[in-house]
C-alpha cells in the first residue's frame, strides 16, 4: 500500500465545465480582495481629505473602485469562489493606509494612489498573461473585465501623478514600502 | 456541484494477482495508463487484453480511455459500490469489499487493492452520499425555478438538506461510529475534511447564499457545527424514526437563525448609537 489517496475533483457545474478551477479561484479571490482593499484605502483618504480640494477627485476614483468591487463580487458568486479569510484585516489595513497617507497631505494621498495603482496594474497584467496562456477563448469574458479594470487603474495612476504625487517628501521610500505591502497582500490573498 | 472521487490506494501486485485469479467471467481489460505502475508484470501475462465481446459499458467520470476500456479507478469504484451492501453485516472492512468483489464476479483478492481499515470504502460512501445530496438539491432548485415548488425559507431549507443527508446513514448506522473513527485518522483527515467542507458549501450554495465577505466563513462554520452535532446525536438516538434527532436538528437551526438575527440587531443598534453620539457631539460643539 502506497501513498495517500489522491483527490480527483469532478465538477458538474454547467457554467464551469472545463475551466481551470484552481487558477480561476485564485484570480477572482485576489482581485476581489484587491478591490475591497482599494475601496477601503479611498474611504480612508476621503475621511481625511474629503473636504479639501482633491476631495472630488478621490471621490470619483472611489466610485470607480466601488463598481469594480461589485463586479468581482458577482463573479465570485457565479464561480463559487471562496473569499479570502483576511478580508476583515484588509478592511482595517486599507483604511489605515488611506487615512495615514492622507494625513501626510494631499501629495501623500496621491503618492499612495500612484503606488497602489501601479501595483494593481502590474498584477492585472500578470493575470491577463496567465489567462491568455491558458485559453483566451474560454476566458474571454473574464479577460475583458480584467483588461477594462486594468485600464481604469492605470488612469487612476496617471491622475495621481498629475496631482503632484512625486513631489511628496520621501516619495520613493513611501512608494517602495506601499508596493511591498501590496505584493505581500496579493501573495496572501491568493492563498488564504 | 463539487464531488470527489477517491482512487483508492493501489496494491499493485495484488491487482495483477486479481487479474490472474479471475475466472471465466467477462473481464474488463486494464487501461494502458495504469500499465506504467506495474513494475513486474507476472511472467507470461499480457498487460493489455483486447475487449472480449460486448460488455457493460461503465461510463465513469474519469474516462479518458475509450468506452471499451474500464480504468482502474472505475473498477475500484464499482467494487466499492458493490461492497456497501455488505457493510451492515461485515462493517467497513476488507470482508465487505471481498463480498462485494464476489458479486461482481471478481476474486476476493480484490480486497487487496484497498487498505485494510476500510478507509477507501468509507470515503467512497461519503463521496457518493454527497453526490446524491447535490443531485437532490439541484433537482429541488430546478422545480423552484420552473415555478412548480415554493422557495423554502432558509431555516427549513437547511433543516431539510441536513436531514436528507443524515438519512443516508440510516442503513449503516450501526457501523457508522467505526467509520467516523476511521475518517478521523490523520491519514484520512485531509480527504474527509475536504468532503465535509464541500458538502456544507453545496448546501449553502443551493440555499442561496451569496455572501462575499466574512459571513461566507461564519455561515459555513455554523452549519458544520449543526451537522456534526446532529450526526453525533443520531448515533445515540433510539427513538422511533430518529424523531429525537430531527427535533434536535430543528432546534439547532432555530438557534442559528436567532443568533444571526440578534447579530444583525446588535449591529444596527450599534450603528444607531454611534450616529446618536456623533449628533450629540456636533450639538455640544456648537
Amino acid at each position: 500500500p502506497s501513498a495517500g489517496a489522491a483527490l480527483r475533483p469532478c465538477s458538474t457545474r454547467v457554467a464551469q465545465k472545463g475551466i481551470n478551477k484552481p487558477v480561476i479561484d485564485r484570480i477572482i479571490r485576489v482581485d476581489h480582495a484587491g478591490e475591497y482593499g482599494a475601496n477601503r484605502i479611498y474611504a480612508g483618504q476621503m475621511a481625511v481629505l474629503g473636504r479639501s480640494s482633491v476631495g472630488p477627485v478621490i471621490q470619483q476614483m472611489w466610485n470607480q473602485e466601488k463598481v469594480h468591487l461589485k463586479k468581482f463580487s458577482e463573479l465570485m458568486v457565479a464561480y463559487r469562489v471562496r473569499p479570502t479569510v483576511l478580508l476583515p484585516f484588509w478592511n482595517v489595513a486599507g483604511f489605515v493606509l488611506g487615512a495615514g497617507s492622507a494625513l501626510l497631505g494631499k501629495k501623500g494621498a496621491m503618492a499612495c494612489t500612484v503606488a497602489v495603482e501601479e501595483s494593481i496594474s502590474e498584477h492585472y497584467n500578470n493575470q491577463i498573461r496567465t489567462l491568455i496562456e491558458e485559453d483566451p477563448e474560454k476566458y474571454k469574458e473574464l479577460l475583458q473585465v480584467i483588461k477594462q479594470f486594468r485600464d481604469e487603474e492605470q488612469e487612476h495612476h496617471d491622475i495621481g501623478l498629475e496631482h503632484d504625487a512625486e513631489a511628496t517628501p520621501a516619495y520613493s521610500v513611501l512608494k517602495t514600502a506601499i508596493q511591498l505591502g501590496c505584493k505581500a497582500a496579493i501573495f496572501l490573498s491568493e492563498r488564504i | 456541484v463539487r464531488c470527489q472521487q477517491y482512487p483508492p490506494l493501489r496494491a499493485l501486485q495484488a491487482s495483477a494477482a486479481l487479474r490472474r485469479a479471475s475466472d471465466e467471467h467477462k473481464k474488463e481489460p486494464w487501461a494502458s495508463s495504469s500499465q506504467q505502475h506495474f513494475d513486474s508484470p507476472p511472467a507470461g501475462h499480457q498487460p493489455e487484453q483486447k475487449p472480449q465481446g460486448p460488455h457493460p459499458s461503465y461510463t465513469g467520470q474519469g474516462g479518458q480511455e475509450s468506452e471499451d476500456y474500464e480504468s482502474e479507478e472505475q473498477l475500484q469504484h464499482r467494487i466499492l459500490t458493490a461492497a456497501l451492501e455488505f457493510v451492515p453485516e461485515h462493517g467497513w472492512t476488507a470482508e465487505a469489499i471481498a463480498e462485494g468483489a464476489k458479486t461482481l464476479g471478481l476474486s476476493v483478492a480484490a480486497a487487496g487493492l484497498f487498505h485494510s481499515d476500510g478507509s477507501e470504502l468509507i470515503l467512497h460512501f461519503v463521496s457518493e452520499c454527497n453526490r446524491k445530496l447535490s443531485e437532490l438539491l439541484k433537482k429541488e432548485q430546478k422545480l423552484v425555478q420552473l415555478g412548480e415548488a415554493e422557495k423554502k425559507p432558509i431555516d427549513e431549507f437547511l433543516r431539510d438538506a441536513v436531514e436528507a443527508r443524515l438519512r443516508m446513514l440510516i442503513p449503516y448506522i450501526e457501523k457508522w461510529p467505526q467509520a467516523l473513527s476511521v475518517l478521523l485518522l490523520p491519514r484520512n483527515i485531509p480527504s474527509s475534511l475536504n468532503l465535509l467542507t464541500s458538502m456544507i458549501d453545496d448546501i449553502w450554495h443551493y440555499a442561496g447564499d451569496q455572501s462575499t465577505d466574512f459571513n461566507w466563513y461564519t455561515r459555513r462554520a455554523v452549519l458544520t457545527g449543526i451537522y456534526n452535532t446532529t450526526e453525533l446525536v443520531m448515533l445515540q438516538d433510539s427513538s422511533p424514526g430518529f424523531e429525537d434527532t430531527w427535533r434536535f436538528l430543528g432546534n439547532r437551526v432555530a438557534d442559528a437563525m436567532t443568533m444571526s438575527n440578534t447579530a444583525t440587531q446588535v449591529q444596527s443598534t450599534g450603528e444607531a448609537v454611534v450616529q446618536g453620539l456623533m449628533g450629540a457631539a456636533v450639538t455640544v460643539s456648537n
